[in-house]
């Protein structure tokens, strides 16, 4: 007993002391949905036996993350859900530039100039409604229509998740920062905050509004388990370049201090080739697929037929978004 | 982020018998110290972020609509929650304790057992059975019946000690029961209620989970927000200074509402058991009113807990990822709690063998941290490990130092009552038979503590097992507790999923209740 | 007419019997004092005449009204019965003028505040402190001044000078005794002291096993105790056997006169040690052979053997005899234990 209790409180304290790390294989800094990332690693393992390790976390946080770990971070592989934190991560130039293998196998308007990182896959902003609650002659045309004092109470968003923030950042792209600014002002009148993009579908499913900005992938997805979140709910797509048919890229890029590019490297070809955008097609997460060729999920409308408007996803600035949304009391 | 002990964070009155100071205190001394300054790093890192962010921006961030709106939130939801609980409390107890009721015992224990439900599973109960009741209606609703229990303890506790002959007096001098009840009871059952009104005061300012499901924007889930999105931006860090604010505000309140006059019984003898009174026509009324109380606290959660087990089915059972969220829930706890009970140890020992201004001081220091929320505490640690000691950023290190800090004062709290029963002879005979001052201490007086110092063990374990805001900052992006797993299944509405991490929780915390209710009749009584 | 009359009052607490049968008449403005070991009941006859308790049988008339029996019972607050408890039982949240004026019907009306203190030896300034702050007599002052507020008809008060000081508790019996003959209030006592007892009543109840054994003067309850408890109980009692003849019992002692009506037979007399002296021996007198003495100041403890007995007896010291014999000279009248039955 003498020494038993010291002996164990010294393992538990050397245990506690620094995060486990993979040896072997690559460290992947996930910010996607857990579920297809996981679905990636294990095909990517499968054909070429490298191990994959993910670190889950959100696009901020685990963009913000390595850019504090600096030149220590362990990360190999940086995944995310939107641009802003692969522009906030390329602007401390922390991404090894990719070669022409990589970036020519996912189409223009996907990626950025500048090389540096790539789309993996995309997802298109909607305007998801209760047809019970509004018809669809009454449907906003544009998303800057939401401002309009006549929609007060009648529609919601999560404006907390680097989701919406990113939405933001289009408009902020497209229509200037005092037409930004105005409509967040509007934003914080008009519309009900909810945590999360399911939880503001299900605020629409529930009719306590009529519509929500959110991303399409949560209502297939929704549909295909229980569609007990969704049974009340329409897509209204915006087209015709509205900054409301934003199609949010999400970001791959491989570390400049990796220990194991290479590896990485293959992993990240291998997620916008034939074999990562596969899962994408015949998954269930429902995002779409950005591969040059690549077909995605065949129940989702296709994504030439969205209208999106150009925004090249390297001029995101999610820090000016932060400040505005603090600015209109938002955050 | 139960923190502050239910019998009020206050130091202990000095033994009665004086002792002088044994000269082999100074180690010990440092080393309580050396852990109170360290308790003062969230208190400094406040202050420091105050003055280094620049005048202009403390203004341009504090005081700005937003803050305003948060304020204003939490004004109302402190002002109708605290004066529900504090009188349903009362009514509850007043009728476990006091009267002929039925079954009394076994409506005390469901009076209690709340506690073995996290705030933010009560919420997504309700959520998934409710989604109409949310805001400010909803948070009230759901914090009333997850903080009762903390009223209600203490003041149950207080009620069974109550001298009848202060009743009998009263009676004999003509007063009729209902006003004897206002003029001599109530006012004795003023210091429990405000401690316990306080604990629920700051865990409504420092709870998370319970008030994002509601839809009720806090100062918390604005910080939440704010460092999800900016990570460690200023805006964050000032929202928590304003936080600490409401935090002082709350104890200046509570000490004012305590005032200083003396509420034990004076005098030496022996009380006769109180009596208990007959409900007579009322007992209808009465059981109704603990039924209504036990269904909305627990029968709710549960039913819908075991609905969405059912629901679930075998699939929802994913073994390894619950077998590795539990795994890592107990490391975390159990290794936090020994650590933090360590920590707590120097300062334990030198507040029962002694007492002095500068060890009031550091007992302060010990004890306050745990009156802030877990969030406030997660972000100073965070803001310093990244911008001072980056080794340590992102380690379970600090996050079990985040959890010592949080959880500091119930430890100290545990280990005093039961380091207290051993008397310092012990230690002196030890010492006396040649032992060096610390085996003596660790060979008596800690042999004899043991028992409860095991028990303080488990409560803090069960603390940090139930713990959220503080893990969701702090933890490497590697852990999953069955907490914040349990939150991210809930923030993507697969409540099915989420429901065995809940069973989980709940089972852990049962034990935490009975520990709890032993410990607040014993802190009484100490 | 009786002020207070309790008939055949019993209480049963499960299978303990508190009270068996008691009765007692408590004429109005005397000092009744309820003595009994503890467990012997007298606490719950207290607590019955105060209202807190419910008599399972029999009743109790109070100022000519029924406060207790089969047909109910008027509640403690409305009985207009004043209690003073074992520790004063102060408010600890209120001040002295607070827990005085907490049963007037006018609370702010500081002059009789005041007015009470005065009559209770205490200085009126005391009225702004708090019961914390007084020392034990100081309490129980004020729980008589609290008490005596609301001029009742009957003051109860229970063992109220226990925790005093002995030096104290005298002080404080005189003034309580000063307070409510002076008032005219009825008082009942209850106490385990016999010296209280003896000093503060004019009626001397004793409760044994939840019975009345005895009720009457300390006078004639010291000399002619009922019972051998009792006996005890009231001061130091020789209890020896003796046997009875005409009006005279012989006892190892010597002979001494007994009670008139005293019937012939073997009988148990109680002697009380001032009834027994030790003189210079002389010839043909009862002896006491001394067997040790023991200085004590005023008295000295002597132990002798006569008529095949040790005995144990306080003797003044000026004239203890210390060894050798002495002759016993009983004095007064003996008294029979009546047979139990």
């Amino acid at each position: 007993m003498r020494f038993r209790l010291p002996l164990l409180a010294g393992l538990l304290l050397a245990s506690l002391a620094g995060p486990a790390f993979a040896d072997d294989g690559i460290v992947v800094y996930n910010a996607q949905h857990e579920e297809l990332t996981q679905e990636w690693a294990d095909g990517f393992t499968k054909e070429t036996g490298i191990k994959v390790t993910l670190r889950n976390g959100s696009d901020t946080e685990l963009g913000n993350q390595i850019l504090q770990e600096g030149a220590a971070s362990p990360a190999d592989v940086f995944l995310t859900e939107n641009s802003p934190a692969m522009v906030l991560v390329d602007g401390a130039g922390l991404f090894e530039p990719l070669g022409k293998d990589i970036t020519d196998l996912v189409a223009e308007g996907y990626r950025p100039v500048s090389g540096n990182w790539t789309g993996i896959a995309a997802r298109s902003t909607v305007f998801a409604y209760n047809p019970d609650k509004i018809s669809e002659d009454k449907l906003p045309k544009s998303i800057m229509d939401l401002a309009d004092p006549s929609w007060q109470g009648r529609w919601a968003a999560s404006p907390s998740g680097a989701d919406f923030q990113a939405i933001i950042a289009a408009m902020l792209e497209l229509k200037g920062e005092a037409a930004t600014s105005a409509w967040l002002k509007a934003e914080k009148a008009n519309s009900i905050a909810y945590r999360g993009n399911t939880a503001a579908m299900k605020g629409v499913d529930n009719g306590e509004v009529d519509g929500a900005i959110i991303y399409h992938y949560y209502y297939f997805g929704d549909k295909a388990k229980t569609g007990e979140n969704s049974s009340h709910v329409q897509l209204h797509f915006f087209k015709g370049q509205d900054p409301g048919a934003f199609v949010s890229v999400s970001g791959g890029g491989v570390l400049k201090t990796s220990q194991h590019k290479a590896d990485a490297l293959a992993f990240l070809k291998w997620i916008v080739g034939p074999g990562g955008q596969k899962v994408l097609r015949d998954g269930t997460s429902y995002e779409y697929a950005i591969g040059n060729g690549a077909e995605s999920n065949p129940a989702l409308p296709p994504l030439a037929s969205l209208e999106a408007p150009k925004v090249d996803p390297a001029l995101l600035n999610s820090q000016k978004v932060t400040e505005l949304m603090t600015d209109a009391g938002l955050l | 982020m139960l923190s502050a002990e239910i019998a009020a964070p206050r130091p202990l009155p000095a033994p009665a018998a004086r002792l002088r100071r044994l000269p082999q205190n100074a180690p010990v001394l440092a080393a309580a110290t050396i852990i109170a300054l360290l308790s003062l790093i969230p208190l400094g890192f406040i202050l420091v972020v105050a003055i280094s962010a620049g005048w202009d921006q403390v203004v341009k961030l504090v005081i700005r609509p937003r803050v305003g709106e948060l304020l204003l939130n939490t004004v109302w939801l402190e002002a109708i929650t605290l004066p529900i609980t504090i009188v349903l409390a009362v009514a509850l107890a007043w009728l476990t304790e006091r009267t002929a009721l039925p079954g009394a015992r076994w409506w005390a224990a469901l009076m209690v057992a709340p506690l073995a439900i996290p705030a933010f599973v009560q919420s997504y109960a309700w959520n998934s059975v409710l989604p109409q009741l949310h805001g400010l209606w909803g948070a009230v609703v759901i914090a009333v019946i997850s903080y009762l229990p903390f009223v209600y303890l203490p003041v149950a506790a207080q009620l069974k000690r109550l001298d009848p002959a202060l009743e009998d007096g009263a009676a004999s001098l003509g007063k009729g029961p209902a006003e004897i009840f206002w003029r001599v009871v109530l006012p004795q059952l003023r210091l429990p209620i405000c401690a316990g009104a306080l604990l629920v005061g700051l865990h409504l300012l420092g709870e998370y989970g319970l008030f994002v499901l509601m839809r009720f924007d806090t100062f918390a889930t604005a910080i939440v927000d704010q460092f999800q999105s900016v990570y460690n931006g200023p805006a964050a860090n000032l929202l928590g200074g304003v936080l600490v604010l409401c935090c002082v505000v709350l104890f200046g309140i509570e000490a004012v509402a305590r005032g200083d006059r003396r509420y034990a019984r004076l005098g030496t003898g022996a009380a006769r058991m109180p009596v208990q009174h007959e409900l007579g026509a009322w007992m209808i009324a009465a059981l109704a009113l603990l039924a209504i109380t036990a269904t909305l606290s627990l029968g709710v959660t549960l039913a819908t807990l075991l609905r969405w087990l059912w629901i679930g089915g075998a699939s929802i059972w994913a073994l390894r990822d619950i077998g590795a969220a539990l795994a890592q829930t107990v490391g975390l706890s159990i290794g936090g709690a020994i650590i933090t009970t360590v920590l707590a140890m120097p300062m334990a020992w030198l507040s029962v063998r002694g007492s002095s201004r500068f060890q009031r001081g550091l007992e302060a220091a010990h004890l306050y941290a745990g009156a802030l929320p877990g969030i406030i505490i997660a972000l100073a640690l965070v803001s310093i490990t990244v911008r001072v000691m980056l080794p340590l950023y992102q380690t379970a290190a600090t996050l079990v130092f985040a959890y010592a800090l949080m959880f500091l004062p119930r430890a100290l709290t545990g280990l005093r009552s039961s380091m207290a029963q051993a008397p310092v002879e012990l230690e002196r005979a030890a010492m006396s038979l040649g032992r060096p001052p610390l085996v003596a201490v660790w060979r008596t007086t800690m042999r004899l503590a043991a028992p409860g110092i095991a028990a303080s063990v488990a409560l803090v374990a069960l603390g940090i097992s139930n713990e959220l805001t503080g893990t969701l900052l702090l933890a490497p992006n590697g852990t999953r507790t069955l907490a914040t797993k349990f939150w991210a299944l809930t923030s993507e509405l697969d409540y099915a999923a989420a429901s065995p991490y809940a069973l989980l929780l709940i089972l852990l915390s049962l034990p935490l209740v009975v520990l709890l209710r032993r410990q607040a009749d014993r802190a009484l009584s100490a | 007419m009786s002020l207070l009359l309790l008939s055949s009052v019993t209480k049963r607490y499960g299978a303990v019997t508190a009270l068996d049968r008691a009765s007692l008449n408590i004429e109005p403005g005397t000092l009744t004092a309820i003595v009994g070991a503890s467990g012997s009941g007298k606490t719950t006859l207290l607590r019955m005449i105060a209202g807190f308790e419910a008599p399972d049988t029999g009743n109790i008339v109070f100022d000519g009204g029924d406060i207790a029996g089969p047909s109910g019972m008027v509640p403690a607050h409305r009985r207009g019965i004043g209690l003073v408890a074992q520790e004063g039982a102060l408010f600890p949240h209120l001040s002295v003028g607070g827990n005085i004026g907490f049963g007037m019907e006018r609370r702010s009306d500081p002059g009789a505040v005041d007015a009470l203190l005065r009559a209770v030896e205490l200085d009126p300034a005391i009225r702004k402190r708090m019961p914390h702050e007084l020392s034990g007599g100081q309490q129980q002052r004020v729980a008589l001044a609290r008490a005596m507020a609301r001029h009742p008809k009957l003051m109860l008060l229970d063992e109220p000078f226990s925790a005093l000081d002995a030096g104290l508790r005298s002080n404080m019996r005189e003034m309580v005794k000063r307070r409510l003959t002076e008032e005219g209030v009825t008082g009942i006592l209850v106490t385990h002291d016999q010296q209280e007892a003896l000093s503060f009543a004019d009626q001397l109840a004793v409760l044994e096993e939840g019975r009345v054994v005895q009720a009457g003067s300390p006078r004639e309850l010291y000399l002619q105790p009922r019972t051998e408890m009792l006996a005890k109980f009231l001061g130091d009692a020789l209890l020896i056997d003796g046997r009875v003849q005409g009006g005279e019992t012989d006892t190892p002692l010597g002979r001494i006169r007994v009670g008139r009506a005293t019937s012939d037979g073997p009988a148990r007399v109680m002697l009380r040690p001032e009834q027994v002296r030790l003189v210079p021996w002389s010839e043909g007198t009862p002896t006491a052979e001394i067997v040790s003495a023991s200085f004590e100041g005023p008295i000295t403890m002597v132990r002798f053997r006569a008529g095949g007995a040790t005995f144990t007896l306080k003797v003044p010291s000026a004239d203890a005899p210390v060894q050798g014999r002495a002759s016993i000279v009983l004095i007064g009248t003996g008294h029979v234990i009546p047979a139990a039955g």
